[in-house]
């Protein structure tokens, strides 16, 4: 179960990779893991004002739904487009190809709200 | 609720890093580290093996066990012999609902063994009697084209088992039950070994090339193929006949359990039917998802997901008798309409 260290997580299981104010998101390994595989991405429309926690996008496995909450408020500036005839990028390379979409943030500090690759390993050994 | 039972390949199955889930009271794999999608395709295209040592097994024998079997479920035991297996069901005395569907392994003149779903084990024995024996052994159903030549290098007799019928076999010093049935719409066999020879026999049909499959794919498999799962398309309120599964009801026997209330709804005719919906785009349908017709509801899935084979959703639904194949539908998804139509089943063809 990888955590890369150079990321931000949610307590709900997702990625957040910081350039400025713009935040990617994606979910993290371990969520991939729990939901089995990915078989579609209800993506995010790019405009949509998102608040930090707010359920934005869905992802479906073969087993079940599960929600994708906003770890920051914001502005979802750009989507994965890739994810709609391959949504197992999630599996197959979560913090990577299968990042979700980009959110420009209208709150930085939100950030601080979230987790290191430290807090985030220790929240998953439970 | 007491504690989950567990396979005699339980420590096989944690070995190879499996994702284990309880069902109907066992803990069992639901997928490997290759997942569920990919052990899918392997069933498809070439060869699986699940343990579905859940299964329940209730030994019925003796001069009165036939009979016992005839009187209790519905499909007629005298169209077929020993060394044969029958789909059938059993039926709620009152209102026909399906209290289980079986398959009756009948494995010598005076000995059946009938298979239940998991939890339904308890009231199966209370319909028929018998000696339970799911604990003595483990079941590995072997699945796909190639799984009898895959099969055939290892276990060359069980190999040779065809379609729906079944034989007591020697593997290797150890006596096994072999059933040509499953659950995929592939072909293959089901084999019953005792527990001892459980863990050996898994390696060695893995051994072979046979991929191992879990409880995930068995469930998209079987949607593909268009096959019930008892709690879906059958159980309380729906009948064999509601469940388009009227071949199974041999009429033609003076009783079984449910013939009554069958009949009447037979001659009444059903007020609703199971049929097959193909959603367009990747988006997995659900169970319980309401079905429309324009922008009335008119129907509700019993089963969802997305097919591996074909890249779209698919799902099994309750509608209004005689709804063409064709119609088209929406799903309500929770709360997105997912566009569809109704089509013919199985989804996905045999090989």
């Amino acid at each position: 179960m990888t955590v890369p260290a150079h990321l931000l997580y949610s307590r709900d299981h997702e990625w957040v990779a910081l350039e400025g104010t713009r935040a990617r998101i994606g979910i993290t390994d371990y969520a991939q893991e729990a939901l089995g595989d990915v078989v579609y991405v209800q993506a995010p429309v790019v405009g949509t004002t998102v608040a930090a926690g707010d359920s934005f996008s869905e992802v479906e496995s073969t087993k079940s739904v599960s929600d994708i909450y906003a770890p920051v408020s914001g502005t979802i500036v750009a989507v994965n487009e890739a994810l709609g005839t391959g949504p197992d990028a999630l599996n197959t390379d979560p913090y990577g190809k299968g990042w979700i979409c980009e959110i420009e943030m209208s709150n930085p500090s939100d950030v601080e709200g979230l987790l290191d690759a430290v807090g985030y390993q220790a929240l998953i050994d439970g | 609720m007491s504690t989950a039972q567990h396979s005699p390949l339980d420590a096989v199955h944690r070995q190879l890093g499996a994702k284990m889930v309880p069902f109907g009271g066992w803990e069992m794999p639901l997928s490997y580290p290759i997942g569920t999608i990919e052990e899918h395709l392997s069933c498809r295209n070439d060869s699986v093996v699940f343990d579905v040592s859940h299964l329940g097994t209730v030994r019925v024998e003796g001069a009165g066990a036939f009979q016992r079997l005839q009187l209790a479920f519905t499909n007629d035991l005298s169209k077929v012999a020993a060394g044969r297996a029958q789909y059938t069901h059993l039926l709620d005395q009152t209102d026909a609902s399906v209290l289980d569907d079986i398959i009756v392994w009948w494995v010598d003149d005076e000995v059946f063994d009938v298979m239940p779903n998991a939890s339904n084990t308890d009231g199966v024995r209370g319909a028929i009697g018998g000696v339970e024996t799911t604990h003595d052994r483990a079941i590995l159903a072997v699945q796909g084209p190639r799984a009898k030549e895959r099969l055939a290098t290892v276990f060359p007799d069980a190999a040779a088992v065809g379609r729906f019928r079944v034989s007591t076999l020697n593997w290797e010093g150890t006596t096994c039950v072999v059933a040509g049935t499953g659950y995929t719409g592939e072909a293959g066999v089901e084999i019953a070994v005792p527990n001892a020879a459980a863990t050996d026999l898994w390696a060695t049909i893995t051994s072979a090339g046979v991929t191992p499959a879990g409880l995930g794919a068995r469930d998209t498999l079987r949607l593909e193929a268009g096959l019930p799962l008892h709690g879906h398309e059958l159980g309380a309120g729906i009948t064999s006949l509601q469940a388009g599964l009227g071949w199974v009801v041999a009429w033609s026997k003076p009783e079984f359990r449910g013939r009554t209330a069958l009949d009447a709804e037979r001659t009444a005719g059903i007020r609703r039917q199971l049929m097959g919906i193909a959603t367009d785009g990747r988006r997995p349908p659900r169970a319980d998802c309401p079905v429309l017709v324009g922008d009335q509801a008119v129907g509700m899935t019993t089963s969802g997901n997305f097919s591996p084979v074909l890249g779209h959703g698919i799902a099994l639904a309750f509608m209004p008798p005689h709804t063409e194949i064709g119609t088209e539908v929406a799903i309500d998804v929770r709360g997105s309409a997912l566009a569809g139509r109704v089509v013919a089943t199985p989804f996905v063809a045999k090989h």
